[in-house]
């Protein structure tokens, strides 16, 4: 066992059994996962796939059937194991009475931080995730839902954990706001923070993740990192001179930086440059549909 | 420390956004101001002179013994909690454990670092010192008011606050296993309402002896009188406290304790192996 990887799963199963009939559903079937430390992985999978039951086991929420599960080393049915851990859940719903500070107050006591710091973090935090203190003292209840997504954003960030588990984090924001959100995952990708997303907008993962996993009926059917599983996939490049617009079909990320680079130069305006296809949704549906 | 406060603040803080918490509080500061200032007392040579409500005279007449009189109204007060109070109680606390376990909110508080027996005894010592907190103000106050209106200082009046706070726990107990069991408020409030009102009827355990016609019927009857946590016993228990009668049996203090953590401890070991 390393302290190298965040997360590691060893023949993670887990079984639901009804309580009347006695009948059984696998959700998720002997998972070994690793995430190594500082990394952003992506875990991505059709609805009903394990996903959010292998996060769950992870946070030690849903009691695994068989296997083992340790963040840093640490077997996840031991507290301390949490300790390092900010959770965002897909289907969040923080107590109506709490204000936004409140909330934030409680869950870092619940942490461990002293009430000097978290006095301290709180107005902090509300900036950072792009929310205008002087809702800090309104009830949540009143918060839409993407404010209430960056206030839930804020609780996962109040002890300053070393892995980010996040379930769906962009959900209900606005496109300013996943930008913002992004940017605050991006600043704490760079200060060395694990980030684990599980999120079915193959855009974002593409764009934010470095590797991830494709989760079908309980197993893991594709892993790696994302440069990795997407090569060979093209772009779509537009450009415009003086005799209209021209496009050129391009291979690889750095060739399509090439040829701007190169048109640039030529005096051509860049009009868009997409991917041919959205790449990982590619690989994620021949992966789940078994093509590959 | 710091984890274990911050669930008891927040069992306060959720019980404060619930009205009914409010009506219960309401309810038992209106009773304390009932008798600070509407009902007036003069005591004259160790006799109730006059008692006057709203400023008019409502006697006694023919004069009281302040002692007795106090005694009476200390003892309307343990039974409204042994009775009323603690229906209200329980009522306004059922769904204080459900609530904590709904999904989104659970999982939260699962992903932080405490342990799953750290966040069931913080609720739990949370839900108790909130009816605690109405309890003390109830009781200290109608005590602390006749004391120093009729100069009458009688101690065992204070023992309805522990022993009421010691069966609530109990009823609480019940509370929580059936809120893990179910996440249900309906539930967890029923249980206990039941409890409640079979203790009186389980209590007359002679005279069912007497006529119930066969032993196996006899035998549940005495086994369901054991093993229920007895309300209306300790109740009575209070009362005579209350009135300067002495204890008598702490059977069913001791039972009931046993009840509440054998069922506490079920409640806690079905907790740690939920699925959430």
């Amino acid at each position: 066992m390393t302290a190298e990887l965040a997360i590691e799963t060893t023949d993670l199963r887990k079984v639901f059994r009804n309580r009347w009939s006695g009948k059984e559903v696998c959700a998720v079937e002997n998972i070994s996962l690793r995430v190594n430390r500082g990394t952003t992985f992506g875990l991505l999978g059709p609805n009903g796939a394990g996903k959010t039951t292998f996060v769950k086991m992870l946070l030690s929420a849903c009691i695994p059937t068989a296997g083992t599960a340790r963040v840093y080393g640490k077997d996840t049915k031991d507290p301390e194991a949490r300790r390092p851990i900010g959770y965002l859940p897909e289907n969040h719903r923080f107590p109506t009475y709490f204000t936004g500070a409140g909330m934030l107050d409680f869950y870092a006591a619940l942490s461990g931080v002293d009430s000097a710091k978290r006095r301290k973090l709180i107005p902090e935090l509300f900036e950072r995730v792009g929310l205008d203190p002087k809702w800090m003292d309104v009830r949540v209840g009143k918060y839409s839902k993407g404010m209430l997504q960056r206030v839930g954003l804020a609780q996962a960030l109040i002890h300053s954990p070393t892995l980010l588990v996040l379930d769906e984090p962009s959900d209900g924001v606005d496109p300013v706001g996943r930008r913002q959100i992004r940017d605050v995952l991006h600043a704490l990708e760079a200060q060395g923070v694990t980030i684990f997303l599980n999120s079915h907008l193959l855009q974002e993962v593409e764009l934010f993740c470095r590797d991830v996993a494709i989760v079908n009926k309980g197993r893991v059917v594709l892993e790696g990192a994302v440069s990795d599983l997407t090569a060979g996939k093209g772009y779509k490049l537009v450009a415009m001179n003086g005799s209209g617009p021209k496009e050129w079909n391009l291979g690889s990320r750095e060739e399509a930086n090439g040829k701007i680079d190169d048109l640039r130069r030529e005096g051509f305006s860049i009009e868009s440059l997409v991917p041919t296809t959205s790449r990982l949704e590619d690989v994620f549906i021949e992966a789940v549909q078994g093509k590959k | 420390m710091t984890a274990t406060f911050a669930l008891i603040v927040d069992t306060f803080r959720e019980a404060m956004a619930r009205k009914i918490f409010w009506g219960l509080f309401g309810l038992s500061l209106l009773m304390v101001l009932f008798f600070l200032f509407i009902m007036k007392i003069d005591v004259v040579e160790g006799a109730t002179a006059t008692i006057t409500l709203f400023g008019q005279q409502a006697g006694p007449r023919d004069g009281v013994e302040i002692d007795r009189m106090v005694k009476q109204v200390h003892s309307s007060i343990s039974t409204f909690l042994y009775s009323f109070g603690m229906f209200l109680a329980v009522f306004a606390s059922a769904g204080l454990i459900p609530s904590v376990l709904e999904p989104g909110r659970i999982e939260v508080m699962l992903s932080k670092p405490i342990s799953r027996a750290h966040l069931l005894m913080g609720r739990f010592i949370g839900n108790v010192l909130v009816v605690s907190c109405n309890i003390v103000l109830l009781v200290g106050g109608v005590w602390l008011i006749f004391g120093w209106k009729t100069g009458i200082w009688s101690p065992g009046f204070l023992v309805a606050i522990p022993t009421t706070i010691f069966i609530f726990s109990v009823l609480l107990t019940v509370v929580v296993l059936a809120g893990v069991l179910w996440e249900s408020t309906a539930v967890s409030t029923m249980i206990p309402v039941v409890i409640m009102i079979l203790s009186p009827i389980l209590a007359q355990e002679e005279t069912a002896r007497r006529l119930l016609s066969s032993e196996w019927s006899r035998q549940l009857w005495l086994f369901l009188y054991i093993a229920l946590p007895k309300v209306f016993d300790v109740g009575r228990m209070t009362l005579d406290i209350t009135l300067g009668q002495g204890a008598g049996s702490w059977w069913p203090i001791w039972t009931s304790g046993a009840f509440g953590i054998l069922v506490y401890g079920t409640a806690q070991w079905i907790f740690e192996k939920r699925d959430f």
